[in-house]
C-alpha cells in the first residue's frame, strides 16, 4: 500500500474540517485518499464505497487517528465486508477518543505547560520553552506515525494491537506527574507575578485564590474559570473606584 | 506609547491566524497554548518578558480547559497575542493584570467562533452529502479546504481584533496613567484557582491527587526559599 508519508501528513490536519455533522470524518476521509488510491487498480469497484466510508461521522483523539484509519486503510484492501468496517470504526471512536484525551490533554500538555511555567517562574527565558515545545511536536509527529503504522500492520487486529501496546500503560503512568508538575507551578508563577509587588498583594491574590476556588468548586457549572476571572477583575475595577 | 511598525503588525496578524489554526485543525502543537503564543507575541512587539508575563497569566486559566470531542471553551490563544502586544512596555505591576483583562476579554467570544465555525462546516457538508456518498474524493478534498480555509479567515478575523483592542489601549494608557494596584494579584490568584481546579478535576482522587497537593507543597516550599536567599 503506497501513500503512507502522504497520509501521515494530511493525518496533522485531521480536525480540518471539524463539524457536528461528522465531527472528524471529513479529515479521516482527506487523510484516507492516499492510502486507498491503489485500490483503484486492485478493487475498482471498492474505491467509491471505500472513499465514502473514509469520510463518514468519526471522532477520537487527533493523535491517534492514525489507529483507526491505517486498520481501516488495510481491511478495505483486505476485502473486509464494509459493514465490518463501519463497525471497526464506531468500536474505535471512543477508546482512541478517551486513551488520547487522559494522555495527551489531561497528561502530557499539563506536564509540557506546567514545566515551561516552572522553568519561566525560576528565570530561565524563552529558549526552555522553544525546546519543551519543539520536543512535545517531535512526540507528537512520533505518535502519529507509530499510529498510523500499528493501523496499516494489524487490520482488522487493531484492538488487540493497542491493548498490547505502550499506550494504556503510559495514559495510567502520566496523570501523577501531570498532577504534581501543576501543583509545583502554581505557587512559583504566583510568587514570581506577584511577590515583587508586596505582602498586601500577596494576600490580595490569596484570597481571590480561596474564593475563586469555591466558585469553581460549589457554585455550578455557570462558573467556568474564565467567568470567575472575569467577574473578579470587574469587582476590583469596581472597588477602586470607590475606594481608590 | 511607542507605535508598532507595520512589519510587525503584519507578523503579529501572521503568527495569530498560525496560532488559531493550531487550536483545532492545524497541526495541533502547542502553538495555540497562550504561554507560546504570548511570548513570540511580546518578541514581536519588542517586549518578550512582557509577552511571558501576560502569557503566564492565562495559561494559568487554560490549564483548566480540556477540549475534549464537542466541548465548547474560550480560545485564548489569539486573545494572548493580543494580550502580549498591550503589556509590551507596560510596567509590570500594572501591566501584567490589564494585559490578562484583555484577553479574558478576547477569550470568550473568541470560543464562540469556533461554535460558529462546526456550524459553516457542518452546512458545507449537508450541501455536498450526496457527492460524498457517491465517493467524490474532489467533494472530500473541496471540504477539507474549505473548512481549513475558513478556520484561517476566523483566526485571523479574532486575532484583528485583539489587536485592535490593544493597539486602542496602548493609545490610551501611559506612564501616567495609575493602574489598579490589585488586579495583577487578583487575577493571578483566580488563575492560580482554576490550574488548582483543573488538575484536582483530572485527578479524580486517591494517589494522583495527593500528587497534586505534593506538587503545590514542593512549589510553595520553593518559592518561600527563593524569597529568603533573594
Amino acid at each position: 500500500m503506497k501513500g503512507e508519508a502522504r497520509a501521515l501528513i494530511r493525518l496533522l490536519a485531521v480536525q480540518g474540517a471539524w463539524s457536528y455533522e461528522r465531527m472528524i470524518g471529513v479529515g479521516m476521509g482527506y487523510a484516507a485518499e492516499p492510502l486507498l488510491r491503489d485500490l483503484d487498480a486492485v478493487e475498482p469497484a471498492r474505491l467509491p464505497e471505500a472513499t465514502a466510508r473514509s469520510a463518514e461521522f468519526f471522532n477520537c483523539h487527533p493523535y491517534l487517528a492514525g489507529l483507526a484509519l491505517g486498520a481501516c486503510a488495510r481491511a478495505e484492501y483486505e476485502g473486509a465486508p464494509g459493514s465490518l468496517i463501519v463497525r471497526l470504526r464506531t468500536a474505535l471512536c471512543s477508546p482512541l477518543g478517551a486513551l488520547g484525551d487522559q494522555f495527551f490533554w489531561a497528561g502530557l500538555v499539563p506536564i509540557v505547560m506546567s514545566m515551561a511555567l516552572a522553568a519561566i517562574a525560576l528565570g530561565s527565558g524563552g529558549a526552555v520553552l522553544a525546546v519543551l515545545v519543539v520536543a512535545y511536536n517531535v512526540v507528537r509527529v512520533l505518535v502519529t506515525r507509530w499510529a498510523l503504522r500499528t493501523g496499516l500492520q494489524s487490520g482488522m487486529q487493531v484492538g488487540t494491537a493497542i491493548s498490547a501496546s505502550w499506550l494504556p500503560k503510559a495514559v495510567v503512568r502520566v496523570a501523577v506527574p501531570a498532577g504534581f508538575a501543576t501543583g509545583l507551578a502554581v505557587p512559583l508563577v504566583c510568587a514570581w507575578l506577584v511577590a515583587p509587588s508586596g505582602a498586601r498583594a500577596l494576600g490580595a491574590g490569596l484570597v481571590a485564590c480561596a474564593g475563586a476556588l469555591a466558585l469553581l468548586r460549589w457554585g455550578g457549572a455557570r462558573w467556568t474559570s474564565l467567568r470567575v476571572g472575569l467577574a473578579a477583575a470587574v469587582a476590583i475595577l469596581l472597588l477602586t473606584r470607590v475606594v481608590p | 506609547m511607542t507605535e508598532l511598525p507595520i512589519t510587525a503588525l503584519a507578523s503579529l496578524l501572521g503568527w495569530g491566524v498560525l496560532v488559531g489554526l493550531d487550536l483545532v485543525s492545524v497541526p495541533q502543537g502547542l502553538l495555540s497554548r497562550p504561554l507560546v503564543a504570548a511570548t513570540l507575541a511580546g518578541w514581536i512587539a519588542g517586549d518578550m518578558a512582557a509577552g511571558m508575563r501576560a502569557g503566564a497569566v492565562l495559561e494559568l486559566f487554560a490549564l483548566d480547559v480540556l477540549p475534549v470531542g464537542a466541548s465548547r471553551y474560550p480560545e485564548y490563544g489569539p486573545a494572548a497575542v493580543g494580550a502580549a502586544v498591550l503589556s509590551a512596555g507596560l510596567p509590570q505591576a500594572g501591566g501584567v493584570g490589564i494585559a490578562a483583562l484583555l484577553g479574558l476579554l478576547v477569550a470568550l467570544p473568541a470560543g464562540w467562533t469556533l461554535e460558529w465555525l462546526r456550524h459553516a462546516n457542518a452546512r458545507d457538508v449537508h450541501r455536498r452529502t450526496a457527492a460524498i456518498s457517491a465517493g467524490s474524493t474532489r467533494a472530500i478534498l473541496d471540504l477539507q479546504w474549505a473548512g481549513l480555509a475558513r478556520d484561517a479567515m476566523r483566526s485571523l478575523v479574532v486575532t484583528a481584533g485583539a489587536l485592535a483592542l490593544a493597539m486602542a489601549l496602548r493609545d490610551r494608557l501611559g506612564p501616567a496613567v495609575a493602574f489598579p494596584a490589585l488586579l495583577t494579584p487578583v487575577l493571578v490568584g483566580t488563575g492560580a484557582a482554576a490550574a488548582i481546579s483543573g488538575a484536582v478535576r483530572t485527578a479524580g482522587g486517591g494517589r494522583r491527587l495527593a500528587w497534586v497537593g505534593i506538587g503545590l507543597a514542593c512549589g510553595m516550599v520553593t518559592a518561600v526559599a527563593l524569597a529568603v536567599v533573594t
